[in-house]
């Protein structure tokens, strides 16, 4: 039988709460540890225990991160999906099952393998018999697939932080499914198998929430307020989890508030109030929470206090999918609230970018005085991905035209908070406490002295010049990631999460359609001048987007020159799964087609 | 003329604001002029002071006082959660802060109740008429039932007080004043300016526009003949010795303030104890069911812990902190890298 090695999809059917989770991340890392390119998606319910919960691992020598085509390895363990689960197999599935569910698995296309896994697990520990059950199909992988022992062990080390009590349980779980697979199963008869490859000393496995995380820690956050959100929660209390070892002083004392707020008007208020204050503030929340931030951010937007706001977006609208991803709240953050507003939009691809944008987001809120979006997704900030290492900020902090004493004050020729000095678009301030020139701040009309004004040029002044601080942000915000093909005939525009499946509709572009295409990931809007270059120079370009209405494509049309509308193509959509290559191929090659015709 | 200066050698002038364009005769406007001179006699730092508000007639005043402090007119009813904000920022400032009925009592009462919960450390100064004045007159959820404003039908609706509220919630700092009581006013408003913790004062300010009539239980006749005070209240400062301070002639006792002050209260009639929660509430029980206003310091807790000690910060206010500081070293990242490459 022809092996299939390192090409090929696990799907673990569970019910939350069964403890699953850390089988599924321990399956993971081993096959991390052994060099192999895995990526693992977490596709949970909103509920605590009970409902059904899915986990893809995909392997791919060629890198391939999101979930593929195709199912090779079925885990089948939860009853309530049982027949569904069965019934999306394809011919030559390997499925693997527990039988004491006494459901039945009737598909003579695929490899059965039947284990009492619960039976066994209970003869180790009778009380712990359900969550370490899940550990005797871990061993069942591990012999199948011929798993090495070594990355197993430092796989459970870390799973279980060094409890040698819990890693020697977990540990006999796995040899008992080893030992089953040893006596009832013949493996020549099974293709799959994992294959060491050269391990990468600096990669490591971290979460898009953990990285932002710090990265806001490297940023000197002074204040994280915030209200419980999926997909959210894990950045704010990885914030909170980093305090005692990177913002406490020899006192034990800290550089870094927390406030669990009453909810997310609340969370956002407190942000523009630290950031009036003079220290660097964030909040993290998703899709509904921007929402009932909006009126705050147009506060922050009209009034120019700084303030960083991370939405890392499920799939809406409303309550939506909670705990499904999407790319849907790009306009929203872009224009949030009332009347002509604009808001700096970062958006990372990646975990080295989730770091840098943590702390690079103050650094835009404060040189702009405004308030900066980081914009993530579910499927970035709560699955695992590969990480080379964060890096240490290059710069010193940006922290903007802060006048902190009176010969700096009176330095400035004509200072008036509202009063664009430099003809960039940014006033000076000055800091609440320092007694330098106060004014009362204000949501109203007001003039560059901070005066309350109705008059229709003086708003009208202020509302070019907030225009005209913004464009101005294009060419020094992130840029955007070029790889150009000498022809440029086809060119794709993307951004965020969609990083994780771009190679791979590259590829199969190639494969199918014999065309090579360039790419241009966007990674901040407003919009970088570079992005329009990219348009022009190709014949047609594609923008791929995970949501319905396309609407990096709406902002495109919207800002780009008329003459350059006709070539641009949308591809969106939206499921509330991770992108999938295949499909995104199809909506391509469908454009390609009807652009031909 | 000599220039009349404070403890802290500055003139009154240093204290004013703006010029008012609320109605002529407002309760707004008395108030503004209380905040002014208790500010100055307290010899608070203008630069040290934060003026907070939301939206209403109300929010408008921090353009009328103190302009040598940096203020924020903030959106409706989220005035708290900016002071939470700048209070977490910069520890070093004071906040005075000063809210409507139609933005403490209703879009903002959940803001209120937290801010309250958390014991941010801030004056907050309640200007309650009943109405809403901007746009034109609309009863507001502290309107008392059975009052009736100049135009439309009588209020039916229970009110919401905000003091019974607020001690419920174990506010450190309650009292309820009136805006024509000027001394009672002055005196309580120093207090709570010498307080640690969140001090409310509800002051009955009426709407000289939408809510003086005679048929309102909010008008200026209404509320001056039916305020049942408390107590007779006398600041005696920090640099004053208590002992050089004029005793008065019937029953009294004092209350240490956070700063060293005293508010001495003397006893008229019945005698209340603000550290007696249950007795605040009867007296507020007792006042609305002869729809009576009781004003003085109602309530009075200086335990708590406020917000800001609460969280563990640095002695430093965090806005003066240096960037250096704030970010933590290369070396800890580096740590961090190779931990999560597990060879740490």
């Amino acid at each position: 039988m022809e092996r299939i090695v390192n090409d090929f999809q696990l799907n673990i059917a569970t019910a939350n709460g069964t403890g699953s989770q850390s089988a599924n991340l321990i399956l993971l890392h081993t096959m991390f540890n052994m060099g192999v390119p895995v990526s693992g998606k977490n596709l949970f319910p909103s509920n605590i225990s009970g409902l059904p919960t899915w986990y893809i691992l995909r392997v791919s020598d060629n890198g391939y991160q999101a979930p593929g085509d195709r199912t090779h390895i079925q885990i089948i363990m939860n009853k309530a999906t049982w027949d569904d689960d069965i019934a999306n197999c394809l011919p030559g599935t390997l499925i693997l099952f527990n039988t004491d569910v006494k459901m039945p698995v009737e598909r003579e296309d695929c490899i059965v393998i039947g284990v009492p896994m619960t039976k066994m697990a209970r003869g180790l520990n009778p009380k712990l018999g359900k969550m370490i059950s899940n550990m005797v199909y871990v061993g069942l992988l591990a012999e199948i697939l011929g798993l090495d022992d070594a990355a197993l062990d430092a796989a459970l080390a870390q799973q279980f932080k060094g409890k040698v009590r819990a890693i020697e349980l977990n540990l006999e779980a796995v040899d008992l499914g080893r030992n089953f697979i040893k006596e009832n199963a013949d493996i020549s008869t099974i293709p799959f198998r994992i294959e060491p490859r050269d391990v990468d000393e600096n990669l490591f496995l971290v979460e898009g929430n953990e990285a932002v995380a710090l990265g806001s820690h490297y940023g000197g956050v002074g204040l994280l307020s915030w209200y419980p959100i999926t997909p959210s929660s894990s950045l704010a209390e990885g914030i909170i989890a980093y305090i005692p070892e990177l913002r406490t002083d020899e006192n034990g004392d800290h550089y870094c508030a927390v406030i669990q707020a009453e909810d997310e008007l609340a969370a956002v208020g407190m942000v523009v109030g630290a950031g009036w204050s003079g220290i660097r503030a964030m909040t993290a929340t998703s899709g509904p929470g921007i929402s009932l931030m909006s009126e705050f951010i147009g506060l922050a937007y009209f009034a120019e206090i700084p303030g960083v706001i991370w939405d890392v977006n499920r799939t809406g609208p409303s309550t939506g999918l909670p705990t499904r991803t999407q790319q849907g709240d790009l306009t929203m953050l872009y224009e949030a609230s009332h009347g002509d507003t604009t808001h700096p939009v970062l958006i990372p691809g990646n975990m080295q970018e989730c770091f840098e944008y943590g702390w690079k987001a103050f650094d835009v809120a404060e040189r702009l005085q405004t308030v900066v979006f980081g914009f993530s997704d579910l499927d970035l900030g709560m699955n695992r991905w590969a990480c080379k290492g964060f890096e240490y900020p290059e710069t010193p902090m940006d922290r903007g035209k802060v006048l902190r004493t009176q010969a700096e004050l009176d330095a400035i020729e004509n200072y008036g908070r509202y009063r664009d000095v430099d003809g960039d678009g940014i006033p000076y301030r000055t800091l609440p406490g320092s007694g330098l020139d106060p004014i009362l701040y204000r949501g109203t009309g007001h003039d560059e002295d901070g005066v309350y004004s109705e008059k229709p040029e003086v708003y009208q002044a202020l509302m070019m010049r907030l225009k005209r601080k913004m464009d101005n942000a294009r060419t020094w915000l992130p840029q955007p990631v070029l790889r150009e093909e000498v022809e440029k005939e086809v060119g794709i525009i993307y951004y965020g999460s969609m990083e994780n499946s771009i190679q791979e509709i590259d590829d199969i572009l190639e494969d199918e359609i014999g065309r090579k295409v360039s790419q241009c990931r966007v990674r901040s809007l407003p919009l970088s001048p570079v992005v329009e270059q990219f348009i022009q120079d190709h014949e047609t370009v594609i923008v791929l987007e995970i949501n319905r209405d396309g609407q990096l494509y709406g902002i495109l049309r919207r800002e780009l020159p008329h003459e350059l509308i006709p070539k641009m193509h949308s591809a969106a959509y939206s499921d509330g799964m991770p992108p999938r290559a295949r499909h995104y191929s199809e909506l391509i090659k469908n454009v390609l087609k009807e652009v031909s015709e | 003329m000599t220039i009349k200066l404070n403890v802290i050698d500055l003139p009154k002038d240093d204290y004013t604001g703006g010029k008012s364009t609320l109605c002529p005769g407002c309760g707004h406007d008395q108030i503004s002029n209380v905040i002014i001179n208790a500010a100055w006699d307290n010899g608070l730092h203008p630069e040290k002071l934060a003026k907070m508000s939301g939206i209403g007639c109300s929010s408008k005043t921090p353009a009328y006082f103190l302009g040598k402090s940096h203020g924020f007119n903030t959106v409706h009813g989220r005035m708290p959660a900016v002071t939470t904000g700048a209070a977490m920022g910069n520890r070093g400032l004071t906040f005075l802060a000063v809210s409507g009925d139609g933005d403490s009592a209703s879009i903002g009462i959940g803001q209120f109740i937290h801010a309250v919960r958390r014991n941010l450390d801030m004056v907050y100064v309640l200007e309650n008429n009943g109405v809403y004045g901007l746009t034109k007159g609309q009863y507001s959820a502290t309107a008392v039932k059975g009052s009736k404003k100049k135009k439309g039908p009588t209020n039916e609706h229970q009110p919401i007080d905000l003091c019974k509220l607020a001690i419920n919630l174990g506010c450190t700092f309650v009292a309820r004043s009136f805006s024509g009581s000027k001394k009672q006013l002055t005196a309580l408003m120093k207090a709570a300016m010498s307080h640690k913790g969140f001090a409310l004062i509800d002051i009955i300010s009426p709407c000289v526009t939408f809510n003086n009539n005679d048929e309102s239980l909010r008008s200026y006749t209404y509320v001056k003949d039916n305020d049942v005070e408390l107590h007779a209240y006398d600041y005696i400062p920090t640099q004053t010795p208590i002992e050089s301070a004029a005793a008065p002639e019937g029953e009294f006792h004092d209350i240490t303030l956070f700063d060293g002050s005293t508010l001495r209260l003397e006893t008229i009639g019945s005698d209340h104890d603000p550290s007696d929660a249950m007795a605040a509430l009867s007296a507020l029980h007792k006042a609305e069911a002869e729809d009576k206003h009781v004003t003085g310091l109602l309530y009075f807790d200086p335990t708590k812990a406020t917000a800001v000690e609460d969280q563990c910060l640095v002695e430093t206010p965090l806005s003066e902190v240096d960037d250096n500081t704030m970010r933590p070293s290369a070396a800890s990242l580096e740590t961090l890298n190779t931990r999560f490459r597990g060879k740490a």
